[in-house]
């Protein structure tokens, strides 16, 4: 009870502000690692509070209706155009920045925000395919995994039902570029992907315990997810498909209508120092886009493959833009018939 | 000529007829399994969800000690008191004014008007108030507890007023005109017989509110401003990565938090009858 009433004070304390500076921070759940803030916090003496969402469209819908009271939101590549297109995130300039130096060559000029006005890397990652080795010893760098399945794996395959992922790494494997509104490729991928269904067992979330206990042989799925899957069972091994495959990367953004605009601002650079940008890959396991973050790193992601991209194959990976509402509801029908 | 009626046969019951004894255990299955795994493996040594690895309390030590899930849970439980406390004292009001009234047109409107909030969508009800809030926080510029209170405050009315009405419905007249006719003054009438013989309804419709303050998920994340996490929109956060016990063990307390508060609700609406 005495603890109780200690906590309720704590909270009643910390909403009326004896921390002279604060930081409101609008993240996905259980992907901010809690060393980072308390480093943040030591370091700078702001306090700072971490409020979820579970999808970037629970956060944009948030954030448009207004009041929402956060500084920072963490939304993801094809998300970031809506927003700055909505006038909701602040052009903070983090290019120029002292700590942007270490960002990446490759994480500067982004489609989804040019030269990096408004957003900072926090972690990026694949979409490829997992395969269970001890069942197939051939190449696993293709999306034939999936779509054109070897006879070993058939009917012990599963599909993450993630429709932009898995529309792009087929479109990339019959021949297209992502976001193609090409009928005769998407004829090809309507085809295929409803011929290759009869040889997967399903299309789910959340497979990790299928995996380990090798319920499941091989699949779509994302390199962090596959990387825990390996920890469990060393048979696991991810495969970038050298048709091309899916990226995706979240970055931290300051929002327009921010109360703690400077405390943002040092977050936002805060998070592309190296060691701080370790903590953030530690906890979540992803990459994250800072140069010299690997000697921080936990050993087994130094060199772990899930994170590590094979050079030849680096090229292959294109991060998927926003598609036109047109093209996309040419998608939106693929993906009901496959549905069927 | 016509038939004597017959007699049901003796030993006649629903239990011989085909198709109730199936229908009852695959639904108590399908209710009650998923339940029964999620609760053992909150029990579980190891990190996984589908592997036994030897009886544990490592994960609610674990939820223990974590500070999140603190926050939280505290700031889920002071919701739910305030919550449930104006609600059911509206709801209280609400009860006596439909019941212990002389019929007026419209009560059935108002009866119908009380327990709205339960056949509307949650969903429609979250992005409604999402809208209105925005409003005011803009307006205003105020972001605290008070927009989760008045949410939960509402959504439980109805939750707390079905079992007060319910307990009034079987009280009669009789005790309270004796009150009267020996002249007491309305409000000791009220005060030394009504609320008294009410009590075990209004409690049960307290508890009751509290356990769906307590659960709500949907309105909750919609309404909720930084840094007002309450345990379910907490837990939904955590599902998206990898999930582990310790996810299990906070649903095996909340899951036994309320079964107890709905154990003492039966006890106290089938009791003092």
């Amino acid at each position: 009870m005495k603890k109780l009433f200690a906590a309720a004070s704590v909270l009643a304390l910390s909403t009326t502000g004896v921390w002279a500076q604060e930081l409101q921070i609008y993240n996905w759940g259980n992907y901010t690692n809690p060393k980072l803030i308390e480093k943040f916090e030591a370091e700078t003496g702001i306090k700072v509070t971490i409020t979820d969402y579970d999808s970037n469209d629970t956060a944009l819908a948030k954030v448009k209706a207004g009041g929402h009271g956060f500084d920072i939101v963490v939304p993801s590549n094809s998300y970031i155009p809506i927003w700055v297109g909505e006038g909701l995130l602040m052009e903070t300039r983090p290019d120029q920045m002292p700590n942007f130096k270490n960002v990446k060559a490759e994480f500067v000029d982004v489609d989804w925000d040019p030269g990096r006005h408004y957003t900072v890397p926090w972690q990026w990652g694949s979409t490829g395919v997992v395969v269970n080795t001890k069942y197939y010893d051939g190449d696993i760098n293709t999306s034939a995994m999936f779509l054109d399945p070897p006879e070993e794996l058939r009917g012990k395959i599963n599909v993450v039902p993630e429709m932009g992922d898995v529309m792009s790494l087929s479109i990339m494997y019959y021949g297209g570029e992502p976001c193609t509104n090409d009928k005769e490729v998407l004829k090809k991928v309507r085809d295929g992907l409803v011929a290759a269904k009869q040889h997967w067992l399903g299309m789910d979330y959340g497979n990790l315990e299928k995996f380990a206990k090798e319920d499941l042989w091989a699949g779509v799925n994302w390199n962090g997810s596959t990387f825990r899957m390996r920890l469990q069972n060393e048979n696991v091994n991810y495969g970038y498909p050298k048709e091309g495959f899916p990226l995706w990367m979240d970055s931290v953004a300051v929002l327009a209508d921010a109360k703690n605009v400077e405390e943002a601002k040092t977050f936002q650079n805060f998070v592309m120092d190296p060691e701080n940008a370790a903590l953030i890959s530690e906890f979540a396991r992803y990459a994250n886009g800072i140069n010299g973050s690997e000697p921080f790193m936990p050993d087994d992601m130094k060199t772990a493959p899930e994170i590590v991209i094979p050079a030849e194959l680096v090229e292959k990976g294109v991060f998927t833009p926003t598609c036109d509402p047109e093209t996309q509801k040419l998608y939106t029908r693929i993906w009901t018939d496959l549905q069927k | 000529m016509s038939e004597p009626i017959r007699q049901p046969r003796r030993g006649y019951s629903v239990r011989s007829l085909p198709g109730f004894a199936v229908v009852a255990v695959f639904t108590f299955f399908a209710l009650y399994a998923p339940i029964l795994i999620l609760v053992a493996f909150s029990f579980n040594a190891g990190t996984s969800l589908a592997i036994w690895e030897g009886f544990s309390l490592r994960w609610y030590a674990q939820a223990a000690a974590n500070e999140a899930v603190q926050e939280a849970a505290v700031r889920s439980l002071i919701l739910a008191g305030v919550a449930a406390s104006v609600a059911t004292v509206a709801a209280t009001m609400a009860a006596l004014a439909t019941t212990r009234t002389r019929r007026f047109p419209g009560r059935t409107m108002i009866y119908a008007l009380i327990n709205q909030p339960l056949m509307v969508p949650e969903i429609v009800t979250a992005v409604a108030l999402l809208i209105v809030f925005a409003w005011i926080k803009v307006a205003t510029g105020h972001t605290s507890m008070v927009y989760l209170i008045s949410a939960h405050t509402a959504f439980c009315i109805p939750f707390a007023y079905l079992p007060i009405r319910a307990r009034l419905e079987t009280m009669d007249y009789t005790l309270e005109t004796a009150a009267k006719d020996l002249y007491a003054s309305p409000w000791k009438v009220f005060s030394r017989v009504t609320l008294p013989l009410m009590w075990p309804g209004i409690i049960a419709g307290y508890m009751l509110a509290f356990v769906i303050s307590l659960d709500d998920v949907v309105i909750t994340e919609f309404v909720k401003s930084a840094g007002q996490e309450t345990l379910p929109t907490f837990m939904l956060g955590q599902l998206r990565r990898v999930v582990t016990p310790e996810i299990n063990a906070i649903s095996t307390i909340i899951l036994a938090a309320g079964a107890i508060l709905v154990s003492l609700f039966f006890w106290l609406s089938r009791g003092r009858r």
